[in-house]
């Protein structure tokens, strides 16, 4: 058999050093796009989810100019009838105030969270991981979650005796006392030295408002990228007295962090495939050309021009595919296992949101749709790239090529 | 009747800041079906040039070459690899056999590319094998063989596919004189078992000696009358 695909298989191996050497060169880099896409991937992905966890909703809906002034008095009726979501989808109904924590210590401010507890407990993962005591009952209203800082800072433990006070939707000052049921543990110490829950009723008869009236609902989704449809169908559902946002508004910074390492994933893979194409070009260049006077014996022959590209080209294929079979075996290996066992990074590095840690542990991402997108990109430059040297083959006339030593 | 015919044919190499290099001067000749001819004439006087114009691997200045009738000169690319593909054979002098194929690949490379399928390719390159004695070198590297045997490859390549002509640019040059002489006897048998017609292009007085007819060429003229 000399048909191209043959013939090119055979002639990457006349010289097994440089063929080898191209192929770890574009198997390497091929690697890190891989490995360096995972990562960052997986950084973002762990942003996000630690954003899940910390009780944020990929769509949040809010009573009608609540967010400019934070006015408890700006509530929303109880709309979760009127929700029509996608199947997995979590949903908490949620009472806001600021105030203030008081107990023998002293006082802090806090933000006092309204929830009903197994839906919350759902949201916000901080609420399962509670370092001592557990989630009041249902029914509850005297009891309280607060965070390991603040439970520091004013001396609190649990069964500890701790005063709220808010102000009222009716202007005046509301307090009451509570009982410390929990200490919850946060990641992030803004969440665990602010955030006081208690029970949704609780905080309605704190602040003065009644029935199910709320100031936030909360959606997470499965699928993040649902969020977009899911807010316009609530637009749609709810009208004006509701105002609904997706997390990409609510935290532009992180959706233009996302646009930005994708930027900045596609750059590197970009000059990584620029600094690898240019070897290979010039590897493929010194091959072919070295052999001008076998390619115009084969013009003499009879080969069309076209089946001259082909040979060209088949070599190109075949060193593509095989760095593509080492970069992405390599590849693929190392940013599974590190998806399973993660990167610890050192906490003054990681990555912050708001005073937030989102990771020190950044586990990357096995997609392997990036796999195939990287292949991809390792064909076409590898086709691109042959292309060059075929073209000058074929430039020739048959005799000039014969001549050329 | 004439193979090949070639009218008043120039050929003129202009390279930047060089002067014209005339390679052939008005030439023209007509080979006839079957014909055992020589080219001869020292060192550039055009007899590569000549067969490259011939076998369509060059273009010529000004004047027309036919092959069996068919005018090169307005040929595309492809079509004059076609040509080549289907009425040609080659010889060259350094035997150019592509190493990486083995002896039965590079003789049956042209039928391959004239779609022959493989199990026809191989019975007929074996039959040409077993016709000029390389039956067994059928899968033998070039590189494993002497020059005799490459350069006999090389022929069996060149008439494998039975192409009305075969164009040999002094074929024997790297052979010592005994080989020089079988490879030659070989052709010539071919010539008169087959009716290809040959043109070499030669200074060795042996195949000069062997030629029906020699056509002598100084400074791209041609200084014997053809016939």
């Amino acid at each position: 058999m000399s048909g191209p695909l043959s013939l090119g298989w055979r002639n990457i191996w006349r010289n097994r050093r440089r063929t080898l050497i191209s192929m770890s060169a574009i198997g390497v880099g091929l690697l890190l796009v891989i490995f360096y896409s995972g990562m960052v991937g997986g950084m973002i992905g762990e942003a996000k989810n630690q954003l899940d966890d910390a009780g944020m909703g990929h769509v949040e809906v809010f009573a009608s100019g609540y967010r400019l002034r934070r006015e408890v008095g700006r509530t929303m009726p109880d709309v979760r009838a009127q929700l029509h979501l996608p199947p997995g989808a979590q949903v908490g109904t949620r009472v806001l105030a600021r105030g203030l924590a008081t107990s023998a210590r002293g006082n802090e401010p806090v933000q006092v969270f309204g929830v009903e507890w197994a839906e919350e407990a759902q949201l916000s993962a901080h609420l399962r991981k509670l370092t001592s005591g557990a989630l009041p009952a249902a029914g509850d209203d005297r009891g309280v979650l607060i965070g390991e800082p603040l439970a520091e800072r004013l001396a609190l433990k649990v069964g500890s005796k701790v005063r709220l006070m808010v102000q009222r939707a009716d202007n005046e000052m509301g307090a009451d006392l509570f009982r410390v049921r929990g200490v919850y543990h946060s990641i992030a110490p803004a969440i665990g030295q602010r955030q006081v829950y208690v029970s949704a009723a609780s905080a309605r008869a704190l602040i003065g408002i009644e029935g199910a009236a709320a100031h936030q609902v909360v959606v997470q989704l499965e699928d993040p990228a649902q969020a977009d449809a899911v807010a316009g169908g609530l637009r749609a559902a709810l009208g004006d007295r509701v105002e609904v946002l997706t997390w990409a508004e609510l935290l532009p910074v992180l959706k233009r962090m996302e646009a930005l390492t994708d930027n900045v994933v596609f750059a590197m893979a970009f000059f990584v495939y620029l600094l690898v194409g240019l070897g290979v070009l010039n590897t493929m260049l010194m091959s072919v050309l070295e052999r001008t006077r076998e390619f115009g014996v084969l013009m003499a022959l009879g080969t069309r021009p076209s089946r001259i590209i082909q040979v060209v080209l088949a070599e190109s294929f075949w060193i593509a595919t095989l760095s593509v079979v080492l970069g992405s075996v390599l590849g693929s290996l190392l940013t599974w296992q590190f998806s399973r066992t993660g990167l610890r990074v050192n906490p003054a590095e990681s990555l912050q949101l708001g005073g937030m840690i989102i990771s020190t542990l950044v586990k990357t991402r096995f997609n392997p749709l990036d796999i195939l997108e990287a292949t991809a990109f390792v064909y076409a430059m590898a086709l691109v790239v042959g292309l060059y040297p075929a073209s000058r083959i074929t430039r020739l006339q048959p005799a000039e090529a014969l001549r050329r030593t | 009747m004439a193979v090949v015919e070639v009218e008043q044919v120039t050929r003129v190499y202009q390279e930047k800041g060089m002067p014209p290099a005339h390679a052939l001067r008005g030439v023209s000749l007509q080979i006839e079906q079957g014909e055992f001819m020589a080219l001869a004439g020292p060192s550039g006087s055009g007899k590569t040039t000549l067969l490259n114009l011939i076998g369509g691997l060059d273009a010529a200045t000004s004047g027309e070459v036919r092959v069996g009738g068919q005018a090169l000169s307005g040929l595309s690319r492809k079509e004059l690899a076609d040509l080549r593909r289907d009425r040609i054979g080659f010889v060259f002098q350094s035997y150019n056999l592509v190493p990486v194929l083995t002896a039965a690949e590079n003789a049956g490379y042209v039928l391959e590319l004239q779609g022959v399928g493989s199990a026809e390719r191989r019975a007929r390159v074996k039959a040409v094998f077993d016709r000029i004695g390389l039956a067994q070198f059928l899968d033998a590297r070039p590189l494993k063989m002497s020059g005799g045997q490459q350069q006999r490859v090389a022929v069996a390549r060149a008439i494998v596919s039975a192409p009305a002509v075969v164009l040999a640019d002094e074929p024997t040059a790297n052979l010592d004189q005994a080989t020089g002489a079988a490879l030659m006897d070989l052709m010539r048998e071919l010539n008169k078992e087959r009716g290809i017609t040959f043109i070499f292009s030669t200074h060795d007085p042996m195949v000069l000696s062997r030629a029906d007819r020699v056509v002598r060429l100084v400074d791209g003229e041609i200084v014997t009358a053809p016939s």
